[in-house]
């Protein structure tokens, strides 16, 4: 991870996910390994599975010759309405099992009706946690209550919650 | 002959995208390239740049929310060169939030309408990632990314790539994709270094000419006037006439 260069002025490199995911995709095993995933954040972990969780793999488009409209290993969560305590142990699990797995994980926020606080929490550690392995954890589409309540929490911009790619498509 | 539609596309303030759109489109024109450009940000910096300052002046806004046509709303401020002013309305389009897709779909359409004959269309984006950059990115054939070479603007990029993938494979077409260092600093250690690692995952796809920080390139603004008119001939007004050259020919680091 670190910089070959022992002299360099550039520690952490934010683009590294770029070669990982796209241009690599072999690599990923190579230097991440899973017991490197983080889950000391203290939210038990439960046994239970994540049925009601959709996971895909995000489809390449038919036009991939530019190195942009290739896909690496993606995959999609698509977020329930209500996200409460009751559900934070699942969607941690899940995320945490997501993050060994895939290189890049967008998060469809899009349908989110109710977050609380800590699951608003435990998507930025988990955002922090990626950032670490350098892979990447991005909130798409999300509803008008998710950024209400992440700005209500002050970490809309840490979860780079935006609206640039939201309710367009 | 369909016009190459150019977003000049950062979400980050200040690195650059007004100062390469006015100097960028100017150079253009002297080459004997038709353009037009559109000034879509609300704080109205690329008009007032071309000496364009009546805030109540209505442009693209128009163009948009009542659909008038954009050669109507072109101004033209330079041989070769047409302005579209950003309007007193432009804020709203921002804060649009019913429509779905079609509130994104504003600035494409307008511009599909027929006979123009312009070779290139030049959109200059706010510092935003909201409605107005959505509309930007719905339109665009390209996007042209102005850039710092410190550190956080890397970080920068990074989200700002993530964004233009979304909209690639939401929109199934690749954008063409060109960077320009817009205030490179030659002499400091980081500038090069931040220029080393954009080059490792941009090859080829960075202008070949980096604009240096001047001074006369952060004075010409409040004259109204392009580098070509405030400095003929500056170290700067070079940078920008090469870089013309560069973003004609496909010329790369
Ligand atoms: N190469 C340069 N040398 C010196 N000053 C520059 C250079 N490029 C830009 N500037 C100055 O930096 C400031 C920001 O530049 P500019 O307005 O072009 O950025 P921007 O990306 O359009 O900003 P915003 O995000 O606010 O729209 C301006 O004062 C401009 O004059
Ligand atoms: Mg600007």
């Amino acid at each position: 991870m670190a910089e070959q260069d022992e002299d360099s002025l550039i520690g952490y490199d934010p683009l590294a996910w770029m070669h990982r995911s796209d241009f690599n995709q072999d690599s990923r095993k190579a230097e991440v390994g899973e017991s490197e995933v983080d889950s000391s954040t203290e939210l038990a972990s439960s046994t239970e599975t994540a049925s009601n969780l959709e996971i895909d793999l995000d489809q390449a488009p038919a036009d991939a010759s530019e190195p942009y409209a290739s896909q690496g290993e993606r995959a999609v969560l698509v977020l329930e309405p209500v996200l409460n305590i009751q559900n934070v142990s699942v969607l941690h699990q899940h995320l945490m099992q997501m993050l060994s797995n895939f290189e890049a994980i967008d998060i469809d926020a899009s349908g989110v009706t109710m977050i609380d606080t800590a699951n608003l929490q435990l998507l930025l550690i988990l955002k922090q946690t990626a950032i670490g392995l350098q892979k990447s954890i991005s909130i798409d589409f999300p509803s008008d209550k998710f950024i209400e309540a992440s700005e209500l929490l002050g970490i809309a911009e840490m979860l780079e919650v935006d609206q640039a790619a939201s309710g367009f498509f | 002959m369909s016009a190459r539609i150019v977003a000049v596309l950062n979400q980050k303030g200040g690195v650059g995208k007004t100062t390469t759109s006015v100097n960028l489109t100017h150079a253009l024109a002297k080459l004997g390239k038709k353009i037009t450009v559109i000034d879509f940000d609300p704080q109205s910096h690329l008009a007032v740049s071309l000496g364009s300052v009546d805030p109540q002046k209505s442009g693209i806004d128009k163009v948009l929310l009542e659909g008038v046509s954009l050669a109507e709303q072109s101004i033209p401020v330079r041989k070769n060169l047409n302005l579209v002013v950003a309007g007193p309305r432009l804020q709203e389009i921002e804060q649009l939030t019913d429509g779905g897709a079609r509130r994104g779909d504003l600035l494409r359409r307008a511009l599909l309408d027929g006979n123009r004959d312009e070779d290139f269309i030049f959109i200059d984006c706010p510092p935003s990632s909201g409605v107005l950059v959505a509309n930007a990115l719905f339109a665009a054939d390209e996007i042209l990314v102005p850039m710092t070479s410190d550190y956080l603007a890397l970080q920068g990029l990074s989200h700002l790539v993530g964004t233009i993938k979304k909209f690639e494979s939401a929109l199934k077409r690749p954008y063409k994709f060109s960077l320009v260092m817009s205030r490179y600093i030659p002499t400091r250690r980081i500038s090069k270094e931040v220029l080393s690692v954009i080059q490792k995952y941009f090859p080829g796809q960075i202008l070949a000419t980096a604009i240096r920080e001047t001074a006369l390139l952060a004075e010409c603004p409040s004259f109204g006037k392009t580098i070509f008119e405030y400095r003929p001939g500056c170290r700067s007004a070079r940078d920008f006439m090469a870089l013309a050259e560069d973003f004609l020919q496909g010329r790369m680091m």
